[in-house]
């Protein structure tokens, strides 16, 4: 045995500095790592994905801008993943926190609304003083007001224009929002993992009725005439009365319904995380037909035309390989038409855009990927940033 | 491995726990944390017997560094003779690396259980064991008076509790040490009476970061490791007194049957003696006799 020498307690001590360390780098204030968002105005694809916003032309697939520019003066640690909102000419989302520094625990939560315009999108105000937790839902603009939920159990109002406060206070569920409030005659819909539906007055934030169901709702609520439809984790999609907030029919899944019910032509379309599709009667609930898809299904539904995309997990042969899938099926028998496998598995709702179905996903070689809607061919791919550098 | 064995178990115990407690996230970590303790309590008395042993050879330790400071050798085999092991000065710091795996696995446990990310309350799904009906627990309560449990505690107190627990379990648990006689400190006991400081400094730091449910558990841990510590010191008191009474006893046995074999006539002339001495102890100061006596008269008068 040898004599212990000064040298191995200084190793034990740094050993013990570096696992705290370690324990504190594997863990940031704030939870990162979320699942891109994604959002689209017929022109452009806006992409949330980690410490940038960009704006990619759909047509050439150029990058418009990049949100934060090099002369915006914004915390390059923070992290955004809700899919941007666009309208006349704005760009509104939020990130998931800032943290505050070295010695400050606290968390800045910031939304910010961005002009629209290239080569740099200026940023036209933003608003740090609403949340305390990050924004996971899409903010939805109506007029000149825009609705932003946050984590923290918050619906709040902001001037759109400029960012100031348009209710007295905001509106505070029993949990979380995660999915995008809807509105329709000045009534603002809103759901949260508290399994709650809840309509607000659009001016006031004053709650007008609220309807509770079995599990957490982590998307947003869908409009029809006189019938909201809402999907939940206790595995069912529900029609729901605009006005009273009765339950009018419950259709069942097998499993989760996480992402959006869709709605196209009196028929209600959703999936649950065990890849079943379904296709329902939008004003009873009776089942129209049912089909599958690999892997489980987080994202809405998109419907087009007559098609039917789903955008899934995937399933791989083995784990050191993962792949994801974009489904088409028609409409109206469930028949599928065909089938992709993207590189990574797929988690954001897919969007169309100039007669392409456009779907994000993290992978290391590809961010977005573009399908023909009637063929299923590939039509482009977008690699991340460093790759194209 | 480390997730399948670590991390999911974890998970699951909190959702069991958070069942079974009235969906109290709070209660389940105070539990978790309990029965966490409780699995490394065999570790933690092992290693708080060990450093009181040491610290009772300290003596021994110093006087054998000192001579043999030259000689690394020799120094190791009288550390052996007397059943001394150098490592064992740091077990101070073994129940905090042991409990590192814990640490990381928890963390991400409380992440993945508080699902405060889709991604995150997904991974959840992927994790929870079949027997687990997930739809009634999610999304957990996270919130607890002011503190969001999955986000940092922006009032700077758990942080502060995290330090202060965590300085007075280390200085419980450490057993203090008599100065050396040529007045420096052992090398070992100078790094245990840093890390006495720098370990809660450092993990108070930490816990800036941390989601307040993870400083919880430390605060709790801190807490049950006070309590041990205490009790144990108030243990081992009782144990040394005993000791010494023993000791005590068995020294008073033994001159005692020394005494008794006295057969030979210089031992009776000796006893005549002490006898003699006796009477006379109170009238005249006492004459000098043999050493025995002596030492007898020392005791007596120290009595007095």
């Amino acid at each position: 045995m040898t004599t212990i020498k000064r040298p191995a307690f200084r190793s034990i001590f740094l050993l013990l500095i570096f696992a705290g360390l370690f324990l504190t780098a594997c863990g940031s204030r704030v939870a990162s790592s979320n699942w891109p968002g994604l959002s689209t105005d017929g022109e452009n694809l806006y992409l949330a994905n980690g410490f940038t916003v960009t704006a990619y032309d759909a047509a050439t697939q150029e990058v418009q801008w990049t949100f934060p520019g090099p002369n915006d003066e914004v915390n390059r640690q923070v992290q955004f993943y809700s899919a941007p909102s666009v309208q006349d000419g704005r760009v509104i989302f939020g990130d998931y926190g800032a943290p505050g520094g070295m010695l400050n625990p606290k968390v800045t939560v910031t939304v910010y609304a961005l002009e629209n315009t290239s080569p740099e999108a200026a940023i036209d105000w933003t608003a740090s003083e609403v949340a305390t937790d990050k924004i996971v839902a899409p903010p939805l603009q109506v007029g000149d007001v825009v609705y932003v939920g946050t984590a923290d159990n918050k619906m709040f109002a902001l001037n759109a224009a400029t960012g100031a406060p348009v209710w007295p206070q905001p509106f505070e569920t029993g949990h979380s929002i995660w999915g995008q409030a809807a509105y329709r005659d000045g009534i603002l819909y809103v759901t949260s993992l508290d399994r709650s539906l809840h309509a607000l007055d659009a001016e006031t934030g004053v709650e007008k009725w609220h309807t509770q169901f079995e599990g957490a709702i982590a998307s947003q609520p869908v409009l029809d005439e006189d019938l909201v439809y809402v999907a939940e984790f206790g595995n069912q999609v529900h029609g729901v009365d605009v006005t009273s907030g009765n339950i009018v029919w419950s259709a069942p899944a097998e499993n989760w319904v996480w992402g959006a019910p869709a709605y196209a032509d009196g028929v209600v379309y959703y999936a649950d995380i065990d890849g079943n599709v379904f296709a329902v009667n939008a004003q009873t609930g009776a089942s129209l037909w049912q089909s599958t898809t690999p892997g489980a299904v987080q994202t809405n539904p998109l419907v087009v035309d007559g098609v039917v995309y789903i955008a899934s997990e995937g399933e791989s042969s083995n784990e050191d390989v993962t792949a994801g899938a974009l489904t088409a099926f028609d409409a109206a028998t469930g028949e599928q038409l065909w089938r992709q496998i993207t590189p990574a598995p797929l988690f954001t709702a897919p969007v169309a855009v100039q007669d392409s179905v456009v779907v994000a996903m993290n992978s290391e070689s590809v961010i977005l990927s573009a399908y023909d809607m009637q063929s299923g061919a590939p039509l482009w791919n977008i690699a991340p940033a460093s790759q194209e550098e | 491995m480390f997730d399948t064995f670590i991390v999911n178990p974890m998970i699951n115990a909190l959702l069991v726990l958070y069942d079974l407690l009235f969906n109290n996230y709070l209660l389940a970590i105070a539990v978790f944390t309990i029965l966490i303790r409780a699995i490394t309590l065999p570790l933690n008395l092992r290693q708080q017997r060990s450093m009181q042993r040491t610290q009772e050879m300290q003596p021994q330790i110093q006087a054998i560094q000192k001579k043999y400071k030259d000689n690394p050798q020799r120094l190791q085999e009288e550390f052996q003779k007397i059943g001394y092991n150098p490592m064992e000065s740091l077990t101070g710091c073994l129940p905090l690396l042991i409990q590192m795996p814990i640490l990381f696995g928890l963390y991400r446990a409380i992440i993945v259980t508080l699902g405060s990310t889709p991604q995150a309350m997904f991974e959840l799904t992927q994790r929870t064991y079949s027997f687990i009906n997930l739809t009634p627990l999610l999304p957990i309560n996270n919130f607890f008076l002011w503190l969001n449990l999955g986000q940092p505690d922006p009032y700077y107190v758990l942080p502060v509790l995290v330090f202060g627990t965590m300085y007075l379990q280390q200085k419980l648990l450490t057993p203090q040490t008599p100065p050396s006689k040529d007045g420096k400190e052992d090398p070992t006991q100078a790094m245990s009476k840093s890390m006495q400081t720098t370990m809660p400094l450092m993990f108070g730091f930490f816990s800036l970061s941390f989601p307040s449910g993870l400083s919880i558990y430390f605060v709790l841990s801190n807490l049950i490791g006070i309590a041990q510590g205490y009790y144990m010191r108030r243990v081992t008191a009782k144990e040394k007194e005993e000791a010494a009474a023993q000791k005590k006893g068995r020294k008073g046995k033994q001159e005692i049957v020394l005494d008794e074999p006295a057969a030979s006539s210089a031992d009776v002339a000796v006893a005549q003696a002490s006898d003699a001495e006796i009477t006379a102890v109170s009238s005249n100061p006492p004459a000098p006799s043999s050493t025995k006596q002596k030492s007898k008269r020392k005791r007596r008068s120290k009595k007095n």
